[in-house]
């Protein structure tokens, strides 16, 4: 890790995110200010959220026997056409026949069908397997996934990962985290208010904020007025009670100025990123609108404006005969994890020569729980208290598999002994292991979750 | 029959901050982190006051308000012009302004980013361009919704502008400009004089804007973008 | 940060008077948020030369902005965001039943033409069985059921078509809506040649105007396998539902869902409105412009785009629950009925959706239980008059036994459409709970009942019983399952769990089945729940001690602009009393609010100025 901290730039420069508003308080700005404990890194993360709870007998746990409560995937209840590794295997009922697990040559992990192209990256694969998630509530298993506590009252208690990412290697970043629809967090007055994820709708839509023209008035006219515009705020700081929300204005306005000034409008156009990135599958029947968001993750970190990109892709929420489709969705999003790797391995590192982007690139894929071992009556499967999470990452042991459920309930087994006795991993497990990876420790942001060093190199 | 002042008495005094009178009790402060166990937790510490986010449903009525009382729809078709260089659609603004939407579950936004903050530039511009083109170019004074006052024949004198920016102030910050917590007037007409300048100086950039113009223009981003105006 | 306001007691307020003088800069801003948050809007200079005004009385302004429709729409807002009542296009929604589709086909004069057709109408015609109603040997050509033309089209014979079509004016042609936000797409106007339709050419069973039929059954075989479909079909001959092989003859009635597939007697009804147009024939053809962002209303959307059926229903059914939750705001009604009321607010299309498609969901294989015409969450005697191109929107005071505020609304039950899902959001938006389980331990267990399960009944325990007062209406659906043909226990189900049929499985939990006795699906854990209904968890939720409280705290929390927290205690319970002591008006709670010293210093740009003597 190679973890600077820098004062080359004027701090008030690096702030976008969310400064201003409800969720500052003037200290943690003001320090920033004072102190400028402004940080750098080389690192960079992407975070996926596969939205709605992903089937993991489908890819990460296969099940193929009917066994217990387990109902296998059968080539009646799952669309396997296109579906390339699904093989039939034996039957389940006359006539109808379950798969064959995945398990190339050399691979430790075995996959379900769905795991698509990325089965071919088992060496950097790192994968959680029976994690207790202890929920079937969608609202709080995403909280739970993304910050490793459960909800609170209905609020999320906790920041989550993009959030600790940025506020650790972000901060002199124009954009410390960018979060599409992930479910992002930012809590607390230890955090730096610059690492406060922007939180986007969708990557495209937000080059059309940024477009200007120049046919009445100029550049300098508009910043002329925004200059004006940060001394009001800043002026409108001083005299306030709470001086958080009109700071942040500030910054926020200073920020604004070094978007429309920079590459910053080419990586929010997609049909920019599309043409810069063509060989994601943008077309893709399922996962094809997510595709700007890889491209999006790759042109950010090539021209060094990101320190972590999260966003959601799905829906996975298959309770209904949509469920036959489930597969064909895991191996889309797959199938894109897989060509960001192989896009992140041909792109050089912005800033350390030589190196390879993805030899510091880190991506961690979770779902806020997965699906249930039985088919349901309208050929779906519901929610079920189990999860898996999936990490490629130079900082993890490849060819990994840590956890995994019981065979007849699909159930969380024990999987180590933590600091607190015997038990299957956590969501703040996860977290945990992801910020020990960087000598982060846990505590330092989190009330739960423990490193688990086995999996990290 | 409680007037206004009745109403708001509280509000003046309370907002008020000082020091205890002597021999008044003091409730003692312990930071959160003093307390046993407390140290290494996080905590919400976010204010429990302070200036709201303009619902953008607010927002846009206002947008639509001063465009002249029209739809969303006949707003960006008047917007866009012929070349649409200065408004994309409506659809393309909205996550980004913050309308939360309740097909996708997407809850609404109420912190400023500066993204939003941009939106709000583009959005704004648009509004103010197309004012000046409306307003300023033939418009009777009772048709005008946003430069509803007559622009002096020469540059204006500070307190000829003071009170044309006034009318501006009210209309999108609610209150006149003179009761402003910083020297705004005397800012904007700085603003509006340096734009000028700059649009009348030898070699300035083309512009479809007389140098009058861009420097009214140029008052209205600054009230348009104004935090005051998307706070409330 | 400044040191922390401090406050003067409320009896302050009588002393502090500045009448006739000037307004100050804290009067202004709080004018402009009380114009926001209850005009929907910041002030003009009109109000606020209004404002300027000497004598001008606050509380009177209150007072009549607390009548209007900005005010109506702000409680609107604050509640939709908690239940985001709109439902996406993920929810599908094209019942055969109710979609009209359309073929191109060539006419006698070897023109194109249109027929108009339900996939799915039995037909006594073998060739057109279930299908469109002229055959290859007709019209040289046959359908997919997804629009694919499959052969070269022919000319019809003139009385072919005649013996098989029939000419009918229907609704959606020359009644012009009166709603500005929602029109017919040009393709539904015109002919093939450009000419203005002013009828429309429909198979004949579909255009039927019959209110009963008796069912039709053929007694056929199902096909050995690998035999081709007979008369060059795409698909074979359909086979008779369990239901029509064992009540052929037997008179139905046509709103029922399964009508159109058990008859051939049932048709759209008088001027089709039993269904809706489509301008194709494909999986979902468009029919609509219809309004895609519309957060200012539907009146002002920000965008329009072209839908079919789905999209119309999909917007109506959100818009009864805006309307309705702005009608209990605006005639400022015990606001527990956005949960408990019989009322609601519809429009034409409203009207015709609940009179004439509701049913199209019904009854599945529920006909096999004897439940062939459908019980609706509202009694169609009691709607409005109201064609389906009437854009006026009209309060039913009363829907019937079975409805019961938002919870029995399509929107809310197909937004929502478990009976956990339903129950959890009820526990959150109107009792200000959530259901959370913290680092419980889940064993491998054999116990289905989730309210005694280890770990699971954490939360399970309370919420199957909220969930059970779903059980009488389906899944991701209205339809009501009437006791009669759904008893808790149904003898005729009761069976080795592992040999239930397939109807039954569908309605009765084989967890819970055994040859002595079944369980109507989510009733488990508590019968009387289940046979209460939605109406009987409205009244528990606002019985509840939370739910005043939970009132409060969210408007209290939209108008301040932030969570509540301890502090915020004693105004919470203050606002409270007030809320419950007027008989839970909303307008008195609002009006209470605004005057709150929390709503006052909500936005607290000026305290520095305030202190250096404002207004003085």
């Amino acid at each position: 890790m190679n973890q600077r901290e820098t004062t080359e730039r004027r701090t008030f420069l690096k702030v976008l995110g969310g400064i201003g508003a409800a969720a500052v308080t003037g200290a943690p700005v003001l320090r920033a200010l004072a102190e400028d404990k402004t940080t750098t890194s080389d690192e960079f993360f992407v975070l996926i959220h596969a939205q709605g709870g992903w089937d993991v007998t489908l890819w990460s746990d296969p099940r193929n026997e009917d066994k217990g409560l387990v109902d296998p995937a059968t080539d009646k209840l799952v669309n396997t056409e296109g579906l390339r590794r699904w093989v039939d295997d034996a039957e389940v009922r006359p006539g109808e026949h379950t798969f064959k697990k995945v398990q190339p040559a050399g691979s430790k992990i075995v996959f379900g069908p769905g795991i698509g192209d990325l089965a071919d990256l088992y060496d950097r694969i790192t994968l959680f397997n029976g994690v207790a998630v202890n929920t079937v509530s969608h609202p709080d298993g995403t909280a739970f996934a993304a910050t490793g506590r459960h909800l609170a009252g209905g609020r999320v208690p906790a920041s989550s990962l993009d959030s600790l990412l940025a506020n650790e290697f972000g901060t002199g970043q124009l954009l410390p985290a960018v979060s599409v629809r992930f479910p992002s967090a930012f809590l607390g007055q230890d955090l730096d208010r610059r690492a406060m994820p922007l939180l986007v709708d969708g990557i495209g839509s937000m080059g059309r904020s940024l477009a200007r023209s120049n046919a009445n008035t100029t550049v300098a006219d508009r910043d002329a007025v925004t200059a004006l515009l940060t001394q009001e705020a800043k002026d409108l700081a001083a005299r306030a009670h709470d001086p958080g929300a009109m700071n942040g204005f500030a910054l926020q306005l200073s920020a604004l100025t070094k978007m429309l000034g920079g590459p910053v409008q080419q990586i929010f156009d997609t049909t920019k990123l599309k043409a810069a990135q063509p060989t994601f599958d943008y077309t893709g029947r399922f996962m094809g609108a997510f595709a700007p968001n890889f491209a999006f993750a790759v042109e950010a970190m090539k021209a060094n404006l990101v320190r972590c990109v999260s966003f959601a892709m799905g829906s996975f929420d298959t309770h209904t005969s949509n469920y036959t489709d489930h597969g064909l969705k895991l191996q889309e999003t797959f199938d894109q994890i897989t060509e960001l790797v192989r896009v992140l391995d041909a792109t050089p590192h912005p800033t350390r020569t030589g190196h390879k982007l993805s030899e510091h690139t880190h991506v961690i894929v979770v779902s806020e729980f997965c699906r249930t071992p039985q088919i349901n009556l309208t050929g779906g499967r519901d929610h079920y208290p189990n999860g898996s999470a999936l990490v490629i990452s130079p900082k993890f042991r490849g060819n990994t598999v840590l956890g995994s459920s019981d065979l007849e309930q699909m159930l969380p087994i024990s999987s180590r002994t933590f600091g607190d006795g015997l038990r299957a991993a956590t969501p703040a497990d996860v977290i945990a292991t992801v910020l020990g990876a960087f000598g982060i420790d846990p505590r330092k942001y989190m009330r739960d979750g423990e490193v688990i060093k086995e999996v990290l190199r | 029959m409680k007037t206004r002042s009745l109403v708001f008495g509280l509000f003046l005094l309370a907002g008020c901050a000082r020091e205890p009178a002597p021999g008044e009790r003091e409730v003692p402060s312990v930071p959160a982190s003093d307390l046993p166990g407390h140290g290494t937790l996080n905590q919400d510490g976010t204010p429990k006051e302070g200036p709201r986010l303009l619902p953008v449903e607010v927002y846009i009525q206002f947008y639509l308000d001063v465009f002249g009382g029209l739809s969303p729809l006949g707003a960006e078709t008047l917007a866009r012009g012929k070349d649409g260089a200065l408004f994309d659609t409506w659809r393309d603004y909205l996550a980004s302004l913050g309308m939360p939407d309740y097909e996708k579950d997407i809850a609404r936004v109420g912190q400023t980013n500066a993204m939003m903050l941009a939106s709000f530039e583009r959005v704004g511009v648009s509004l103010c361009d197309r004012a000046i083109e409306r307003d300023l170019r033939g418009a009777t004074l009772d048709k005008r919704t946003v430069f509803a006052f007559e622009p002096t024949k020469a540059a204006p004198t500070e307190a000829e502008f003071a009170a044309r920016f006034d009318v501006l102030h009210r209309t999108f910050l609610g209150y006149p400009a003179a009761l402003a917590e910083t020297p705004r007037t005397k800012r904007f007409f700085d603003l509006y004089n340096a734009t000028v300048a700059r649009h009348t100086a030898k070699g300035a950039a083309p512009s479809t804007f007389t140098p009058t113009e861009a420097g009214w223009a140029a008052v209205c981003y600054g009230l348009v973008r104004h935090p005051e105006l998307h706070t409330y | 940060m400044r040191p922390l306001p401090w406050l003067l007691s409320l009896s302050t307020l009588a002393v502090v008077t500045s009448a006739g003088a000037a307004p100050t800069l804290t009067e202004y801003r709080h004018f402009r948020a009380l114009s926001v948050d209850l005009l929907g809007r910041v002030p003009t200079r009109a109000d606020l030369a209004a404002f300027e005004k000497p004598g001008f009385d606050l509380d009177k302004w209150i007072d009549v902005a607390l009548v209007g429709k900005g005010y109506a729409e702000r409680v609107r807002r604050t509640y939709m965001d908690l239940l985001r009542l709109d439902v996406g296009s993920t929810f599908t929604f094209r019942p055969n039943a109710s979609v009209l589709r359309r073929q191109t086909i060539l006419g006698p004069d070897g023109k194109q033409m249109y027929v108009y057709y339900r996939n799915g109408q039995r037909r006594a015609r073998e060739e057109t069985d279930g299908v469109f109603c002229l055959s290859q040997a007709d019209i040289g050509a046959v359908f997919t059921g997804t629009g694919v033309t499959i052969g070269t089209l022919t000319k019809v014979d003139a009385k072919v078509l005649d013996a098989n079509t029939t000419l009918v004016k229907p609704w959606w042609l020359g009644a012009t809506p009166t709603d500005p936000s929602w029109a017919l797409i040009p393709e539904l106007q015109k002919e093939p040649d450009g000419t203005a339709t002013t009828m429309v050419r429909v198979c004949k069973e579909e255009a039927s105007t019959a209110t009963s039929a008796p069912v039709f059954a053929t007694g056929r075989k199902a096909p050995v396998a690998g035999t081709p479909p007979p008369y060059g079909r795409v698909t074979a001959l359909p086979l008779d539902s369990a239901y029509a092989a064992t009540n052929k003859g037997k008179v139905i009635a046509c709103e029922g869902g399964s009508a159109y597939s058990n008859t051939t007697g049932c048709g759209c009804g008088p001027g089709l409105e039993r269904c809706l147009p489509a301008a194709g024939n494909s999986v979902e053809p468009a029919a609509f412009t219809l309004p895609q962002g519309a957060m200012l209303g539907v009146d002002r959307p920000t965008s329009l785009a072209r839908d079919g059926e789905g999209g119309w229903h999909r917007q109506w059914w959100s818009q009864e629950a805006v309307r309705t939750i702005e009608w209990i705001a605006a005639s400022d009604r015990d606001f527990r009925e956005i949960l408990t009321g019989k009322g609601t607010v519809v429009n034409g299309p409203l009207v015709q959706f609940y009179k004439h498609v509701a049913g199209g969901t019904c009854c599945g294989n529920g006909v096999n239980l004897g439940y062939v015409n459908p019980v609706g969450l509202v009694d169609e005697a009691k709607l409005p008059a109201l064609a389906p191109t009437d854009g006026t929107w009209k309060v039913v005071d009363d829907r019937g036994p079975n409805a019961s505020g938002i919870l029995t609304m399509p929107v809310f039950l197909t937004k929502y459409g478990t009976r956990r899902g339903r129950a959890h959001v009820l526990y959150n938006v109107f009792r200000c709970r959530q259901f959370v389980a913290e680092n419980l331990k889940l064993e491998p267990s054999t116990e289905p009942d989730l309210t005694k399960r280890s770990g699971c009944q954490t939360c399970h325990a309370t919420l199957e019983p909220m969930a059970a007062y779903f059980t009488r209406v389906l899944e991701s659906d209205w339809t009501w399952l009437p006791k009669e043909s759904f008893p808790i226990d149904q003898a005729s189900c009761r069976a080795d769990p592992l040999k239930m049929s397939t109807t039954c499985k569908g309605y009765y939990d084989p967890a819970f089945t055994s040859p002595t006795a079944t369980m109507l699906r989510g009733a488990y854990a508590s019968v009387a729940h289940a046979d209460e209904g939605p109406a009987g968890l409205a009244k528990a939720t606002v019985s509840s001690p939370e739910f005043g409280k939970c009132v409060v705290t969210n408007m209290a929390s939209s108008f301040l602009g932030r969570e509540l927290g301890v502090e915020d205690e004693a105004m919470v319970t203050r606002l409270e009393g007030t809320f419950v002591g007027s008989g839970y008006k909303m307008r008195s709670l609002v009006k209470a609010l605004v005057h709150e010293l929390a709503y006052l210093t909500a936005n607290n740009l000026s305290s520095s100025a305030l202190c250096e003597g404002e207004g003085k």
